[in-house]
């Protein structure tokens, strides 16, 4: 009887949708989608707002309600195994694609008409000499560096792979 | 059985718990002025828009130059041009005027003896009957489900509604005072989610829009957030006509944040924070942004 009763409130404990997650209760969600993450669809001369999922489900992130007590994830230092085993050619396409790193949104890199100017100008970035493990870890997690940099800490929110921060690293110290 | 499984939950809910104080980051505090005169110590553009009536039309046709117009030359009155918030407008009238047979949607707005003149202008404001801050948008669902009517948040219809009524305060400076009560409270706490970090990326509003204005995100230039909330509802000439809190979900949805609800709390001190930003800058609607 006490192990049903376990089970059973195992059961209960797992089905709770978006509090079990800590998604506040005004984030804009479908608990029961794959994707829960919802955009609104304004419909012409409609007094009623309609919401379709997102292309990103993005509820494991603290948000900016005050109901929401999640805690942002804390700097991490990584220390960088070798060799470093990153292929350019990837690591290029990581730089450039939307849904990966998309480092040409802040800074200019070659091959780009329209890059942007918030961050370090990438061009000649071999250049500069920095060693592999200081890109890692800039690219993993630049706060451990800087507490205030707007750089994205790539690997500790799980926004690239390890392999890919890799293959970036190898892009950058590869550019002349 | 429910008894015991909530004593159960009750025992576990410490291996959930992340502590008292979560651990956020936020960028360095900046100081800002509630009158729109303040980006003069931020980006210093403002002396290029301060006059709507008088932009200068080779900087708005230079795409190296116009970021430093804030788009100012997409509202009236230098923008002519016929577009799809004229039309929102329109319809706007015509709901309002559906609403209002009885006279009591008006009243239920807060219009006094002017009527909706200057209304738009002293939005967001304390609500007593809410019990709390609103926008003219919340406002505007609320009332006019009093007469029976469906106009959610953030929907075209409300959105026209609200369009309809800014432009009865069009020319006339937003006029909201943050300086004490509610709303100083609201406005500081618009100014601390301004400044804090959120999402997959880590990033706040002032991560681009205080420390970085003027530099580009690829063909994007980052503007100021003095003087943007006088345009609002605002017709996107690449999709719809979008409410305030519909322009913080695509923010929202563009640096990686799982968005809130039109209405909701965070949302409307954000919104409050943006407008004190505005005080001073006049209402300028139907405005269209690309």
């Amino acid at each position: 009887m006490r192990i049903a009763t376990s089970l059973a409130c195992l059961t209960m404990a797992l089905a709770l949708p978006a509090r079990a997650a800590g998604l506040p209760p005004d984030a804009a969600v479908n608990p029961a989608a794959p994707n829960k993450t919802l955009e609104p669809n304004v419909v012409a001369n409609s007094g009623r707002l309609e919401w379709v999922p997102f292309k990103r489900d993005l509820t494991d992130w603290p948000t900016l309600s005050h109901e929401d007590k999640r805690s942002t994830a804390k700097p991490r230092k990584v220390k960088l195994s070798q060799p470093l085993n990153g292929d350019p050619a990837r690591g290029r396409e990581i730089a450039q694609r939307s849904d990966k790193g998309y480092c040409i949104v802040c800074h200019q890199m070659p091959g780009e008409d329209w890059p942007g100017t918030v961050g370090l100008n990438l061009s000649n970035f071999k250049q500069r000499k920095y060693a592999d493990e200081a890109v890692f870890q800039l690219l993993f997690d630049a706060r451990v560096i800087n507490a205030q940099t707007v750089m994205p800490p790539y690997g500790t929110n799980n926004i690239l792979t390890e392999q890919e921060i890799r293959d970036l690293v190898a892009y950058l110290q590869s550019i002349e | 059985m429910r008894k015991t499984c909530l004593i159960a939950l009750l025992a576990l809910a410490p291996l959930f718990a992340h502590g008292a104080e979560p651990y956020r980051e936020y960028d360095l505090a900046e100081t800002y002025e509630p009158h729109v005169s303040g980006d003069m110590r931020l980006s210093g553009s403002y002396r290029h828009w301060a006059n709507p009536g008088n932009l200068d039309w080779r900087m708005a046709g230079n795409p190296d130059e116009n970021w430093k117009l804030n788009w100012k030359f997409m509202d009236p009155p230098f923008n002519s041009a016929v577009h799809g918030g004229h039309f929102a407008m329109d319809r706007g009238e015509l709901l309002f005027k559906e609403l209002n047979l009885k006279g009591r949607f008006a009243k239920c707005l807060g219009a006094g003896k002017g009527g909706l003149k200057g209304l738009r202008a002293r939005y967001p404001m304390y609500r007593a009957d809410l019990k709390r801050i609103a926008g003219l948008e919340e406002v505007i669902e609320s009332c006019a489900a009093r007469e029976g009517r469906v106009l959610q948040n953030g929907s075209y219809d409300n959105s026209a509604v609200s369009l309809f009524v800014a432009g009865r305060s069009n020319g006339m400076p937003i006029r909201i005072d943050v300086g004490k009560g509610v709303m100083r409270d609201a406005f500081e706490r618009g100014r601390t989610l301004f400044h804090t970090r959120a999402g997959k990326l880590n990033l706040a509003c002032s991560s681009c829009h205080t420390h970085q204005i003027g530099l580009q995100l690829r063909g994007t230039v980052i503007t100021t957030p003095y003087g943007d909330a006088a345009h609002y509802p605002v017709y996107r000439t690449k999709y719809f006509l979008q409410s305030l809190h519909l322009r913080f979900i695509e923010c929202n949805l563009d640096t990686r944040v799982q968005p809130l609800m039109p209405g909701s709390r965070a949302y409307t001190d954000l919104e409050v924070f943006l407008t004190g930003l505005t005080n001073g800058y006049p209402v300028s609607v139907p405005s269209e942004r690309d």
